[in-house]
């Protein structure tokens, strides 16, 4: 066991994060060097054995198995002509909004988040649906990506959600409360998402392609039964869900089912796009999977060196007000959220963390919501960040490019969890509605 | 100094972890710093179903786990969750008694070494609906999440529904599931009756979680660290069973101020339940051969 | 050799997909079944290994496809020499841990069957056995690193790498056909 002080071996990692991700090393490999030399400066445990341990532990996962059936059902709808007919219904009724079609990543998240749990899955769905589309159009790509790397973690906060679950436990509040609780800010994050689209269409006009020439309103109707289809898909697998014949997880086998169902009803299932659906899907839950697996041994590696737990007793070292203690744990959040993923987030810091917050008088329904916002910060703050990963591997374009794009959205989460602080109401009024405090 | 981390599954205030946090306290004032123990609560370092291997490979020293969780891999591990074989705290201080030493010898065989066990709330059934005869259990979508629990639902006639512990409240909310069996105690942690209102406290059985250590690191360390450890390890048994003793009750009292119709199972039910046992007592003996027949034996007398 | 190890990755990834069908049959069949009393016994445990199988048969394919995904901006600055021996560097570093990885993972499977090591749901399934699948899917891996090693080292431009996308169309046409990365 060597001694060279937590804040040296976190200096030293990070350099380490930089040359070697910088070097164009693959993004699961860099990850994984990195627990490995976290783990071989701190530790005398077998190395190997935890990286093989927690990596199998982490990819034999029951809730995981439901990203990449919610990415095949994006692959299976991308290939009819569905999601191209989904844009032209909605097409008519946004025109006349600053930002035009780029709201479609906003809403279609949103509405999308309502059966996915996962801020990936949600991203990669409506990514494979829209992205293309705009690209298409003409739209720059730098607000439609950012917009998708954003809206994507909405997956998160409109339940039903698996980073909520995982606070649940781990605080021992009701999970129904917890989604309950994120419904009310999932729609204040929507709001800001496309407020920023108005604002940043109206200041960058040239960057919009020009509004289609204006339709009566029953060419308008006519448009939108396009939409109906999706929609029936979407509203099927929440009622699967809502009615009990199916938990969160199958839900995206339901997708999926439903999918397949449109993609043979519209004739575009054949031997040809069922195979290529299946294919790009596995690739693409492949890609993120090997990630995940780096970060699942860095998160281990990370609490066997104390770093995480260290942090968060310093933070209750400094004896701070409610609002200070929010906002040290916000800036906390956000530095860690750029190198681990957010589930272990949340489990690395609870021990230390959960105390501190119910001995400052905060409701830890209203911490839930709190955050699982931060964790959604996490998934678009480079280098770790999976909603960037997935728009990588889409796009073509680099992580940081997307990370740059995605800057203004994240600064949109952030004013959120300003908000939901001073009006902590937001979250805690559906809660308190359903389950009034006795 | 020699410093151990310690995996548990459990969040840090379960009484479990409450009680390894003071056990760590005690081996840390014992040794006088010398062996420092790091709890990694909530499955924060390694998740239940690893934490048994990461310790027999010597990826942590010491480790807590839920002996019932393997019990796949050998019937002893499975000795305390067999239906109505031990419904008091009494009776299971006397069959942990009677099967220490065969866990140990098996946990030996490992390469581990016990140091010391302690047990939950005893195990009742939550439901819907009035449950008076295992009669009305039939067709009740029932939670099957180990060996017993899929017995018993088979034995009922209840349709057994696999669903993950992390998804329970949601299926519970929506009816995918509407009954299972746990403790009044990890039903109060997850809050059963925002979707549940019957807890039948049949006191079914009573788990235990083992905390056990690397042999080969419990050699690395020097005699007198060995004793002050395995003196805390009495001293934290002693602690832990009294700790669930007192909390069982309040559990209890805690369903009821919240409103679940927590009763005692009628006679009928008792009785068509304790058949079952002995059905699955049983089941149990056949799969732990001569061992099992000697433990059973020993906690007879 | 060169038929052989092409196919190996090809009919690896194959077999991931179909373990992505796999695991869509399962939950399915889990939650149709439930409405008409049918169950499957530790339906949750075979859904996961799905998963865990899915997740790394399909690496090398994914990998030789160009979509396990990397920072390329410092790299792609370079051209030329420079730009090969950078290429070298990253695969050798990849290399090297992925062997390492693979390593401890067939270790860690051979372990589980040396120790008797049990599923701990409903049905006692030896966990080896799920477990051949994330070993091999590592193994497969490793040598489809060595593989373009070799390449890179004889002078080969590698096989993971693409040009972005130049056109919106090109760009459409590269999602379509899977990842554009
Ligand atoms: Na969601
Ligand atoms: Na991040």
């Amino acid at each position: 066991m060597h001694d060279i002080g937590l804040v040296n071996l976190a200096l030293i990692l990070l350099g380490a994060l930089i040359l070697i991700l910088g070097s164009g090393v693959w993004i699961a490999v860099t990850l994984g060097l990195i627990g490995f030399i976290a783990m071989w400066l701190t530790t005398s445990v077998p190395i190997g054995s935890v990286l093989a341990t927690t990596v199998w532990s982490a990819s034999a996962s029951w809730t995981l198995a439901a990203l990449p059936l919610f990415i095949w059902m994006g692959e299976i709808l991308f290939r009819t002509r569905l999601s191209e007919e989904m844009f032209r219904g909605l097409s008519p009724w946004l025109q006349w909004l600053p930002g035009r079609l780029v709201h479609v990543n906003v809403v279609g998240c949103g509405i999308f988040a309502a059966v996915s749990g996962s801020s990936a899955a949600t991203c990669a769905t409506i990514g494979k649906i829209a992205l293309p589309e705009l690209e298409k159009r003409g739209y720059d790509p730098g607000i439609s990506l950012g917009s998708l790397a954003g809206s994507g973690t909405l997956g998160l906060l409109i339940p039903p959600s698996i980073p909520m679950v995982v606070y649940a436990v781990t605080a021992n509040v009701s999970v129904l409360q917890v989604f309950l609780g994120g419904f009310l800010p999932g729609l204040l994050v929507m709001a800001l998402y496309s407020g920023y689209i108005i604002l940043w269409s109206m200041l960058n006009p040239s960057k919009i392609p020009p509004r289609d020439p204006p339709m009566s309103f029953r060419r308008k109707l006519a448009e939108s039964t396009k939409l109906i289809p999706c929609l029936l898909l979407i509203l099927a697998v929440f009622l699967a869900l809502v009615f009990g014949f199916a938990t969160a997880t199958e839900c995206a086998a339901w997708g999926v089912a439903g999918a397949l169902l449109l993609a043979w009803w519209s004739g575009t299932l054949n031997r040809k796009t069922f195979f290529e659906s299946v294919m790009s899907a596995t690739r693409l839950t492949c890609m993120i999977m090997f990630i995940l697996a780096g970060a699942a041994y860095t998160t281990a590696a990370m609490a066997y060196t104390g770093i995480p737990a260290a942090l968060a007793e310093w933070v209750k070292g400094q004896h701070l007000t409610p609002s200070m203690l929010a906002l040290y744990l916000s800036i906390m959040y956000i530095i860690l959220g750029c190198l681990i993923d957010g589930i272990s987030m949340i489990v690395l810091t609870a021990v230390v963390v959960l105390p501190m917050v119910q001995q400052a008088g905060l409701d830890l329904i209203w911490f839930g919501v709190y955050l699982v916002i931060h964790v959604e910060m996490a998934q678009i703050t480079p280098p770790v960040g999976f909603n960037l990963f997935v728009l990588q591997n889409m796009s073509g374009r680099d992580t940081l490019t997307v990370a740059k794009a995605a800057f203004p959205f994240f600064i949109l989460l952030l004013a959120a969890v300003f908000i939901i602080t001073e009006f902590p109401q937001i979250v805690l009024l559906l809660p308190q509605l359903a389950f009034p405090p006795s | 100094q020699t410093k151990w981390n310690l995996p548990a599954a459990y969040p840090a205030d379960n009484p479990h972890s409450e009680n390894l946090a003071l056990f760590a306290k005690d081996v840390a004032a014992a040794t006088g710093d010398k062996l420092q123990i790091t709890v990694h609560a909530n499955a924060s370092l390694f998740k239940a179903p690893d934490i048994k291997r990461a310790v027999q490979t010597g990826q942590v020293q010491i480790g807590e786990v839920l002996m019932s969780l393997h019990e796949n891999e050998d019937p002893i591990y499975g000795v305390d969750v067999v239906p109505f074989l031990a419904t008091s705290f009494a009776e299971s201080k006397k069959l942990w008694a009677a099967s220490r030493s065969a866990v140990e010898k098996k946990l030996a065989s490992q390469g581990m070494m016990l140091l010391f066990a302690v047990p939950w709330a005893p195990q009742g059934i939550y439901a819907k609906k009035d449950l008076n005869s295992v009669e009305d259990m039939k067709g009740l979508k029932w939670r099957a999440y180990n060996v017993g629990t899929a017995r018993i639902g088979e034995l009922v006639g209840a349709q057994s529904v696999t669903v993950q512990a992390a998804e329970l409240a949601q299926a519970l909310a929506t009816g995918v599931v509407n009954a299972f069996m746990t403790s009044a105690a990890t039903g109060y942690d997850s809050k059963a009756w925002e979707s549940v209102d019957h807890f039948y406290d049949t006191q079914a059985w009573i788990p235990k979680n083992m905390t056990f250590v690397n042999k080969a690191a419990f050699d690395a360390l020097d005699k007198p660290t060995q004793d002050a450890l395995l003196k805390a390890a009495a001293a934290a048994e002693t602690r832990g069973w009294k700790m669930w003793e007192d909390k069982s009750g309040w559990y209890l009292d805690q369903l009821k101020a919240k409103g679940m119709k927590v009763q005692a199972p009628s006679p009928q039910l008792q009785a068509g339940l304790k058949k079952i046992g002995e059905q699955l007592t049983a089941d149990w003996l056949k799969k732990a051969g001569a061992g099992g027949e000697a433990v059973i034996a020993a906690y007879k007398k | 050799m060169r038929v052989f190890l092409d196919r190996l990755y090809l009919f690896s990834g194959y077999a991931a997909g179909a373990f992505l069908i796999l695991i869509f049959g399962i939950m399915m069949f889990m939650s149709v079944g439930r409405q008409f009393g049918f169950n499957i016994p530790a339906g949750d445990d075979f859904a996961s290994w799905c998963m865990a199988a899915m997740a790394f048969l399909g690496l090398a394919h994914t990998f030789k496809k160009g979509e396990i995904i990397r920072v390329g901006l410092v790299v792609e600055q370079f051209t030329g020499r420079k730009r090969w021996a950078l290429e070298v560097l990253a695969l050798t570093i990849a290399t090297a841990f992925t062997l390492y990885f693979t390593w401890h993972a067939v270790t860690m499977t051979y372990d589980s069957w040396r120790f008797n090591d049990m599923a701990q749901g409903v049905l006692s399934v030896p966990l080896w056995i799920p477990q051949i699948g994330y070993a091999s899917g590592l193994l497969i891996l490793a040598i489809a690193l060595v593989d373009e090693m070799v390449d890179v080292l004889r002078g080969n431009k590698p096989t993971y790498e693409k040009e972005p996308p130049s056109s919106p169309d090109e760009f459409v046409e590269r999602v379509a056909s899977g990842g554009a990365g």
